[in-house]
């Protein structure tokens, strides 16, 4: 075991992206498994070994799959498949293979997080159950972190770097499309997220030239704006049920407080100024010009693309002739989630270098691999 | 933190904290606030603005102190490495000007529509994004770097999407929202590739790194300007991007005026004055500013003069001297298009202002009868041709939706093979 000071930052965040959707939403697993996926993800963050936090990142990610079996099935395998995925990326850290385990370890994060085509998993989880892609958002963060941390810094990783930026530009663009053509607040929750999965591995081939801080900001920034916009989305269909675009919705009248939600943590995962989706943006943009400036554009133009079909969705869910309901507003415990996680977005978009400039100092250190 | 420091602060931040306050008390507190309470918290952060912007005037001409000039750090916003946002000011004659010409237009316009939106269902809606707009043009006008610059612009296109839907119970303000954001959205694209690219090319994207722009190669300094322009021409609505703002007037008259009257139509304009040695460096770049400037003053005054609301017509004929402003800058008048800014602002935002009065007082006195002009005397099928272009205004609107059609169509295929693709590896039970 490695003696490493703990990423306090980065593991408060992933506890309060964790905790949120088990405040709010209330839809609370066994206490053995929250104990569980929570407890993997702190040690996973806190340990000093690379191979052992892999591992417990690793079962995380099958407690995660157990989760969310209940709700879906293709969700659940794929976390499987990615807790296993994180388990080989530690066998190939333990055997010393650095390339082979920093490209297990991106197809671990790439399972978690949705990239095409492997986006299947959370696709579905998206659709049926966005409470549970929040939580298991925050240990991907977590994942994003130790790949970071720990596969990054090897000098062979560097060739790999164009490929992911190149492949992640292409998906996330390719997603934004996508996410302009669909006809429902679910369909609309599921393009953003795959979207935003591959600005993540676009962001994540930068960092394998030495650029961490905009992956873990951009991984930072998809957990808090998408896991919120996910239980705004699960607090409006517990209300109304599924929110499909035909016509005007009107519900901005009955729920005025989740639409103004609503619109700022939408605003916040497309770069609203002020945001750490601001930040972000113009870090992840800066980084990848350097190594490929067509990324930049694709990048760029798939970001405009989900902003408008951000405000789509807004419009077609919350704006038109108000429609009557008998369910109330966002309740207390939501709210307070909700101010909770746009307050944590607004600190970070004013003062990015409180969680970025510890990190990166951290980051900047290469660890001694087994 | 000088005196200095806090009354900039106190020009750009005030508003956008009120508009945050009222949020977060609409979001915990028990009810709806009252009008009056809206109006007192962002009114107050308005006159707040103003204040810091009179500080900021006092301390530039030396009212108070040695005069100030240049540029004013706040510090870091971010530092990693070789790599800065900076957090910083510039205090010249534009910036400081400009800063107080706006807060003072929103002050106004605030308290003009605490009367004119009395019960209207959106009124804490439209006062928080005013607050927001307030803010978003005290960057754009104080800012010295080309990311604090590019929060304004931004925080500026977001309200102006959000005051166009502002009466969404009707199913166009809508859809000319959208219309308005995703253009607005698709030129920014252009200033933030160019923010990017200026960082990369000249190692700061301060504006006063833009001064270095004549060692760029031509190629190089052409392509940075061109994608200014483009963003330039989004903003401030130059053909082709023009079609968005008859649409923009479903909005109320108070923003109408403050946006495509005064403030937001102009900032196109401004960011062109501000990005100027960048132009001056590619001459192709100024030559397609002034192509873009004239044909649209071209188009607009064409189109003025057959609307027949009063709004719509206001709009075009606004667009008509914007175009004008523009094609004066790239031909290097800058001074002079500065001056005709700020002229064309006022008096536009008046007339916005008393255009339902335009309406009363036409139906009092009645229309003037039209004489024919020289073209219908000369050329009367071109007259009537071009005519009707002005009553369809182009079909521009039509031209970019066919532009982007072959996009959207892409886009379901991508979208249906998607849904294929998930249900045949689906795992789900069949609902």
């Amino acid at each position: 075991m490695t003696p490493l000071a703990t990423p306090w930052e980065i593991l408060s965040v992933c506890l309060l992206i964790f905790a949120a959707p088990t405040v709010a939403v209330l839809h609370r697993p066994a206490w053995w498994l929250l104990a569980g996926m929570g407890g993997a993800m702190t040690l996973s963050l806190a340990l000093g070994d690379p191979v052992v936090a892999y591992l417990v990142a690793a079962g995380g990610a099958l407690l995660h799959a157990v989760h969310a079996w209940r709700w879906s099935r293709t969700g659940a395998v794929t976390l499987a498949v990615a807790g296993l995925v994180t388990a080989a990326a530690a066998w190939a850290l333990a055997s010393g293979r650095a390339a082979d385990a920093f490209l297990i370890s991106t197809a671990a994060i790439a399972l978690r997080t949705g990239l095409p085509p492997l986006h299947g998993g959370v696709a579905s989880l998206c659709e049926r159950a966005p409470a549970v892609q929040t939580q298991q958002m925050s240990s991907a963060i977590a994942l994003v972190f130790l790949h970071l941390r720990y596969v990054d810094h090897a000098p062979e990783v560097a060739v790999f770097a164009p490929w992911l930026i190149g492949y992640g530009a292409v998906a996330c663009l390719l997603a934004a499309l996508m996410t302009t053509a669909q006809r429902d607040l679910r369909g609309f929750y599921r393009g953003t997220t795959t979207m935003h999965g591959g600005m993540l591995l676009a962001a994540i081939g930068a960092a394998a030239v030495g650029n961490f801080a905009a992956a873990l900001l951009v991984a930072v920034t998809i957990g808090l704006a998408l896991g919120g916009l996910g239980m705004m989305i699960t607090s409006l269909e517990e209300r109304t049920g599924p929110a499909r675009y035909a016509g005007p919705g009107g519900r901005a009248a009955a729920f005025p407080v989740l639409a103004a939600c609503f619109a700022f943590f939408g605003g916040a995962g497309v770069g609203l100024p002020g945001t750490a989706g601001f930040v972000a943006d113009d870090l992840l943009l800066h980084t990848l010009w350097l190594e490929l400036p067509a990324a930049t554009v694709a990048v760029i133009l798939a970001s405009a693309l989900v902003a408008v079909a951000t405000l789509v969705g807004f419009a077609r869910t919350f704006l038109g002739p108000a429609t009557l309901s008998l369910a109330p507003d966002l309740a207390l415990r939501e709210r307070a989630v909700a101010v909770l996680l746009l307050a944590v977005l607004v600190g970070l978009g004013l003062v990015p270098g409180a969680l970025l400039e510890p990190a990166d100092l951290l980051l900047g250190t290469p660890e001694p691999t087994n | 933190m000088t005196l200095t420091h806090a009354v900039v602060a106190l020009a750009v931040l005030p508003p956008i904290l009120a508009a945050l306050a009222v949020f977060v008390r609409l979001v915990l507190g028990d009810g709806r606030p009252s009008e009056s309470t809206v109006a007192r918290v962002i009114g107050g952060g308005l006159a707040l603005s103003i204040v810091g912007d009179l500080g900021v005037l006092a301390r530039f001409t030396g009212l108070a102190g040695p005069p100030l000039t240049g540029d004013l750090e706040f510090g870091d916003w971010l530092r990693l490495g070789d790599f800065v946002i900076p957090a910083v000011v510039r205090l010249d004659v534009v910036s400081v000007s400009l800063a107080l010409f706006s807060s003072v237009l929103t002050a106004l316009i605030a308290r003009f529509s605490r009367t004119y939106l009395h019960k209207e269902p959106g009124y804490i809606r439209f006062f928080a994004l005013l607050g927001v707009f307030a803010t978003g043009t005290q960057l754009i006008a104080l800012a010295a770097g080309l990311e604090l610059f590019f929060a304004g612009w931004e925080l500026i296109g977001l309200a102006s999407a959000f005051f166009i839907g502002f009466f969404h119970e009707r199913e166009e303000p809508i859809r000319s929202s959208i219309r308005a954001f995703a253009t607005y959205r698709l030129a920014d694209a252009g200033l933030l590739i160019a923010t990017v690219a200026t960082f990369a090319l000249l190692g700061s994207a301060r504006f006063s790194a833009l001064d270095r722009a004549a060692t760029l190669p031509p190629g190089e300094a052409t392509l940075l300007a061109l994608l200014f322009l483009l963003s330039a021409m989004g903003k401030s609505a130059q053909l082709p991007f023009s079609g968005w703002l008859p649409r923009a007037m479903e909005g109320p008259t108070p923003s109408s005026a403050l946006f495509y009257g005064a403030v937001s139509i102009h900032a196109g304009l401004f960011l062109v004055l501000r990005v100027w040695p960048v132009f001056a460096a590619s001459p192709l770049a100024c030559a397609v500013g002034v192509a873009v400037g004239l044909t649209t003053a071209l188009y607009a005054t064409t189109v003025a003069r057959v609307h027949t609301d009063a709004k719509g017509a206001l709009a075009h004929a606004t667009l008509a001297q914007v175009g004008l402003i523009l094609a004066e800058i790239c031909l290097g008048w800058t001074t002079l298009a500065l001056v005709h800014l700020v002229c064309h602002a006022s008096l536009r935002l008046g007339q916005y202002l008393k255009a339902p009065n335009m309406i009363h007082d036409a139906h009092r006195v009645g229309h003037a009868h039209p004489h024919d002009g020289w073209l219908a005397r000369r050329a009367p099928r071109a007259a009537a041709r071009v005519y009707a272009m002005a009553l369809h205004r182009g079909r521009l609107d039509d031209r970019i939706d066919a532009l982007f059609a072959p996009v959207l169509a892409l886009a379901r295929t991508l979208d249906r093979g998607d849904r294929w693709l998930r249900r045949t590896f689906s795992l789900e039970a069949p609902e």
